[in-house]
């Protein structure tokens, strides 16, 4: 920031007083994107409305569809596969938001403190959420696997006999992936947590600090009360990350085993390339589509709540 | 006072240190065992180290899948910019319900899942004639990335403050002239964290890379990791050389941009 702020010093003393609005001229900033975005986002989401609507299968794909109304949705409900979907990933999100957000919170109060071994564990766990979801999710899957660390730690110390069939079994499987997917938040939300616990006036420590406050009377009483506006905005981020999380599923079960992980973008995407049924696909992604607006709406307002505040 | 940690608080720091440093720390020490060390208990910690896993990875098949990478990535993050910076500047510069709307529709668009997008594009893109195609890919990508761009650039324009253009308007520069010369300028750590955050996001990006490419002959790094790891008989010190290799870009632009990283992404991911 060294050359342009003294330029920038001058210019603004230099202004006169008058101010000259234009901000007509500023829209024409906004059309290559608006160009772009309705040519390859908004044109794919009405397709992919319009595919919900067809009977098209890959042989279809670039022909023309047949109409057929709600039949893809009826068959996703009817075949209790929507249903389960909505099941699974209601859970998956539930693990991740919870071990997230606590996690998140909890990491932020202890690395607020400065110190080497703090600084390196925050370099470290901002490196591991830098890392491609691909790395991160064939290194869990290592751990994790029969002779992996975790069962042989696991069998170490007594804990069990057989391997813990941690991606093996269907009720595991869907709390392990939800688990890594949380280990790969914890590392933001904490960033985003300690950010609002720095901008705590130390002043306000010494005080309670003076008043005899414990250590868990100042996490209660100062710190989680100054994060509330940024805990709500990172509340409603770190649902939507777990609900529209695909790629520690794809990378460690892909889906599997049976149906045990396929949440409701993961199904839509398996009905599509898997078997090959694009209408079933389309639909099932599009009531995917309908939870993301409802969670787009409570972000909005959170945001709005946080600048106001 | 001091802030010098309180028993709970050593515990969350070794509890997090085991969970971040133990599987960062397995990937590098398995690339090195050999095949019969890796499941084998004995030879958890102390093995002999080996280099088979990197010498066998590193075929010509690895160069070009890593030539995509970067070819990727550089082009993603290069088309979303330029799309981007005019879209955040813009943003912060008008008012009224056009903003709103706009900012609304990007908001949906960053948070639709990614899988909702890849069925309708394979087919748009099957008909444009952009499947197996580095291109294809990058655009895709691109949209996958602008939303998110445009939402985490837009208040860094807005900390720059608008007497500074009124001031090289009067000076009689264009609306462009000053865009170039006086915000951009002012707003650079800003485009540093959004360049950086989209590279490291179209480095990982791996299921437009899968269904898009044709072939695994044309697939980046991270298609090549997500179609060995899903595979039957995992290599395993194969799959973890590749992973570091595939780490190693990331650990770079890592290394360079961690200040800007930790202090400028909590500021602008949050508004």
């Amino acid at each position: 920031m060294s050359t342009p702020a003294p330029a920038a010093a001058r210019a603004a003393a230099a202004a006169p007083p008058q101010r000259r609005p234009r901000h007509q001229s500023r829209y024409l900033f906004l059309l290559p994107a608006l160009v772009f975005l309705a040519l390859f986002s908004l044109f794919p989401l009405v397709q992919l409305l319009r595919m919900s609507l067809s009977d098209v299968t890959a042989s279809t794909l670039n022909s023309s569809w047949l109409f057929v109304g709600l039949e893809n949705f009826q068959e996703g409900l009817a075949s209790g596969q929507t249903g389960d979907a909505l099941v699974r990933t209601a859970v998956f999100v539930l693990v991740v938001t919870v071990i997230g957000m606590v996690g998140g919170f909890a990491g932020a109060v202890a690395l607020r403190t400065r110190g080497r071994w703090s600084n390196v564990l925050l370099a470290v766990m901002v490196f591991a959420w830098a890392l491609p979801p691909v790395v991160n999710g064939s290194v869990w899957k290592f751990l994790l696997a029969d002779a992996g660390l975790l069962n042989v730690v696991a069998r170490a110390v007594g804990l069990t006999d057989t391997a813990l069939p941690f991606l093996y079994d269907q009720h595991w499987a869907l709390g392990a992936v939800a688990f890594v997917n949380s280990w790969a938040v914890i590392p933001f939300n904490a960033l985003v947590f300690r950010a609002a616990l720095l901008n705590i006036e130390p002043e306000v420590f010494e005080a309670a600090a003076l008043d005899g406050a414990g250590r868990w009377q100042e996490v209660r009483h100062i710190m989680v009360p100054s994060v509330r506006p940024t805990m709500l905005v990172l509340l409603v981020l770190t649902i939507v990350y777990g609900f529209r999380s695909f790629d520690f599923i794809y990378v460690m079960t892909y889906g599997g085993p049976g149906t045990a992980t396929n949440t409701l973008p993961f199904l839509g995407y398996l009905q599509a390339f898997s078997q090959f049924n694009f209408g079933l696909g389309a639909s099932t992604s599009v009531v995917a589509v309908l939870v993301v607006l409802v969670l787009a709406v409570l972000y909005a307002r959170s945001i709005r709540k946080e600048e106001k505040e | 006072m001091s802030h010098s940690a309180g028993p709970v608080n050593t515990i969350v720091k070794i509890l997090l240190t085991l969970m971040y440093g133990v599987p960062l720390l397995w990937i590098l020490l398995t690339s090195f065992k050999s095949s019969s060390d890796v499941f084998a208990a004995d030879a958890t910690f102390v093995f002999r180290p080996v280099v088979t896993s990197y010498v066998e990875a590193l075929d010509g098949a690895l160069v070009s899948a890593l030539q995509q990478s970067v070819v990727i990535a550089v082009g993603t993050t290069a088309l979303t910019l330029a799309i981007a910076i005019p879209a955040g500047y813009g943003l912060a510069r008008t008012r009224g319900w056009a903003v709103s709307v706009g900012l609304g529709l990007l908001i949906v668009l960053q948070m639709l899942p990614q899988t909702a997008n890849v069925i309708p594009l394979f087919q748009i893109f099957g008909s444009w004639g952009l499947l197996d195609s580095t291109l294809g890919v990058v655009i895709a990508d691109s949209a996958l990335l602008v939303p998110f761009a445009t939402i985490l650039l837009r208040p860094f324009f807005r900390a720059v403050p608008p007497q500074l253009e009124e001031a090289a308007a009067i000076d009689g520069a264009s609306v462009l002239r000053s865009f170039f010369f006086v915000v951009l300028p002012v707003a650079r750590n800003g485009v540093a964290t959004t360049g950086t955050l989209v590279f490291l996001l179209a480095w990982g990006e791996f299921l437009y890379a899968v269904n898009f490419f044709l072939s695994p002959g044309t697939y980046p790094l991270s298609a090549l990791l997500a179609q060995q790891v899903s595979a039957f008989g995992i290599n395993w010190p194969g799959l973890m050389a590749l992973a570091v290799l595939s780490s190693i870009p990331v650990l770079l632009v890592y290394a360079l941009t961690y200040r800007l990283l930790r202090d400028g992404l909590t500021v602008g991911a949050v508004k």
